[in-house]
């Protein structure tokens, strides 16, 4: 059964301080999490005692300013970081849709470009040459799709990338402000998508500013500021 | 060091597993290194002729057409950068992976695994260049080929551990990009790649002795050359690969979550 779980997790960015000559002056910002000092180095603590749970069905909404932590927790779901303290477990398969263009080579041409990521995300052959021609349609890019990647538009990528990152049907699919690039009618289609695959017990996380996309397509929501869990209805 | 171990073998046997998207990768970049040439690869074969050719033409004075020479430049020159660009080029693989490693799950092997790849199809443009020199010199081709393909081929088992271990020293020690790289650049003299060394004292003679690289180019040209199976050489090369392999299963078990956060 699909489900994540997640208790007091935390995470903190260590960055290593350059050697300067300029004074040390800081300003408190109402962005970001807490940047403070261990030994020689800087650490900010992007997540703070983040727990919540979800289950089949679920879709998620992420929202908060600049800097709360968004990104930072959905890579600690899909396993990118590994976090500093807590506990997560997580079953089912996870995809996940960052920068659009992670992942993608502008040189190879749409239909490669569909190839690759099938291989990092782990699909067979087989399984790609099953799925591409559905994924050509979806994203709707006809004949551009033997162009190379870095003759896209914006909203031309995203739906390549969403197209791709759905067409295997992830039991988890974590998204991060890729939409907006969408046009009107690309949304919809997008939306419908997610619906199905929440349907089929699937579950979403969702990071964005947009409100009302948050409103049409998630049945929960979560509020992080500066790293921590404010709200969750 | 049990945990650190089983975590290297699951980074590794999780990227066998991915093999296809290496090869994959590796097949693009070379593609994209050369993708507006129109040699394309070929342009790493007329480098190799070229840096041959000109070592022959400075160094071969008196007899200019001594064939035993010109094997030794051919094969030093074939073993020696295949060892610099793949030592070059792991120092930065992680920042240069850096957007891949910080979107996808990727096993940090599979990167790995993608530049071995691509050094190796690399060489293998150096390498017809250089069989075809040996043939031009008058080497016969033999059964002291194959005591050399055995050079090679531990060589070849040493890559993958020594890029980890490289691309490791890169991403903990970013200012280690310049000194590898100056190194490696001063490391050609200081290896037996194109002087032969036959007995001297002093700097050459350490120089000689107390190089890794030396054996690992002698491995594969003492039989052709010398006609000899090389024991020592291959010997050592052996040690190496195995303390060379040790180190890189360490740092992959337990570093491997921190790239991450240091690229
Ligand atoms: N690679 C990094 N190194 C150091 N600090 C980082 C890094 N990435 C993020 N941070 C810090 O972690 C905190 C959370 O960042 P995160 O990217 O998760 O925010 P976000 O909620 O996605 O913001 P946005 O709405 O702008 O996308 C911020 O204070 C940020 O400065
Ligand atoms: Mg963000």
């Amino acid at each position: 059964m699909t489900s994540i779980k997640l208790n007091n997790v935390s995470l903190v960015y260590r960055l290593f301080e350059k050697l300067t000559l300029s004074a040390p002056g800081r300003r408190r910002s109402a962005l970001g999490g807490n940047i403070s000092k261990s030994g020689t180095k800087q650490v900010v603590q992007a997540l703070d005692d983040v727990s919540f749970e979800l289950k089949a069905g679920d879709r998620l909404g992420l929202v908060g300013p600049n800097g709360a932590g968004k990104t930072t927790l959905l890579k600690v779901l899909y396993g990118i970081y590994q976090p500093s303290g807590g506990t997560i477990s997580i079953a089912g398969k996870v995809d996940a849709l960052f920068n659009i263009s992670i992942g993608f080579r502008p040189e190879a041409t749409g239909r490669r470009n569909i190839v690759l990521r099938g291989l990092i995300s782990g699909w067979t052959l087989a399984e790609i040459e099953e799925k591409m021609e559905e994924i050509i349609d979806f994203s709707e890019l006809g004949d551009f799709i033997d162009l190379p990647f870095k003759a896209y538009s914006q909203g031309m990528a995203a739906r390549l990338a969403f197209a791709a990152a759905t067409a295997l049907e992830p039991e988890i699919l974590l998204m991060d402000e890729w939409i907006g690039a969408g046009d009107a009618s690309f949304q919809e289609k997008a939306k419908r998508r997610m619906d199905e695959l929440a349907e089929k017990a699937g579950i979403i996380v969702l990071a964005s500013h947009d409100e009302s996309l948050i409103q049409r397509v998630c049945t929960k929501k979560m509020t992080l500021r500066a790293g921590r869990v404010e709200s969750l209805t | 060091m049990i945990a650190a171990l089983n975590g290297a073998f699951d980074d590794i046997s999780k990227a066998v597993r991915l093999h296809r998207v290496w090869v994959a990768l590796a097949h693009e970049d070379i593609g994209d290194q050369h993708r507006r040439t129109t040699l394309g690869p070929l342009w790493m074969l007329v480098n190799y002729f070229a840096f041959v050719g000109t070592f022959v033409f400075v160094f071969v004075t008196k007899d200019a057409s001594d064939p035993s020479y010109i094997a030794y430049v051919a094969i030093g020159m074939l073993v020696w950068f295949y060892l610099t660009e793949t030592i070059t080029m792991s120092v930065s693989l992680f920042q240069r992976e850096a957007s891949f490693i910080q979107g996808t799950t990727l096993p940090l092997f599979v990167y790995v695994m993608r530049l071995t790849m691509q050094c190796i199809i690399r060489a293998g443009y150096s390498l017809a260049g250089c069989v075809l020199i040996l043939l031009l010199a008058g080497y016969g081709i033999n059964s002291n080929w194959l005591l050399s393909l055995l050079g090679l081929l531990l060589i070849v088992v040493a890559t993958p551990a020594l890029v980890t271990v490289f691309a490791f020293l890169g991403a903990f020690f970013p200012d280690s990009e310049f000194i590898v790289g100056n190194l490696m650049r001063v490391g050609m003299f200081l290896t037996p790649v194109f002087w032969v060394y036959s007995g001297q004292e002093g700097v050459q003679k350490y120089a000689y002795h107390w190089n890794p690289f030396t054996y690992f180019l002698e491995g594969v040209r003492e039989p052709i050359t010398a006609g000899i199976f090389p024991t020592h050489a291959l010997t050592v090369t052996g040690y190496v690969c195995l303390g060379v392999w040790a180190l890189a299963l360490l740092l992959l078990g337990l570093y491997r979550k921190r790239i991450v956060f240091l690229i």
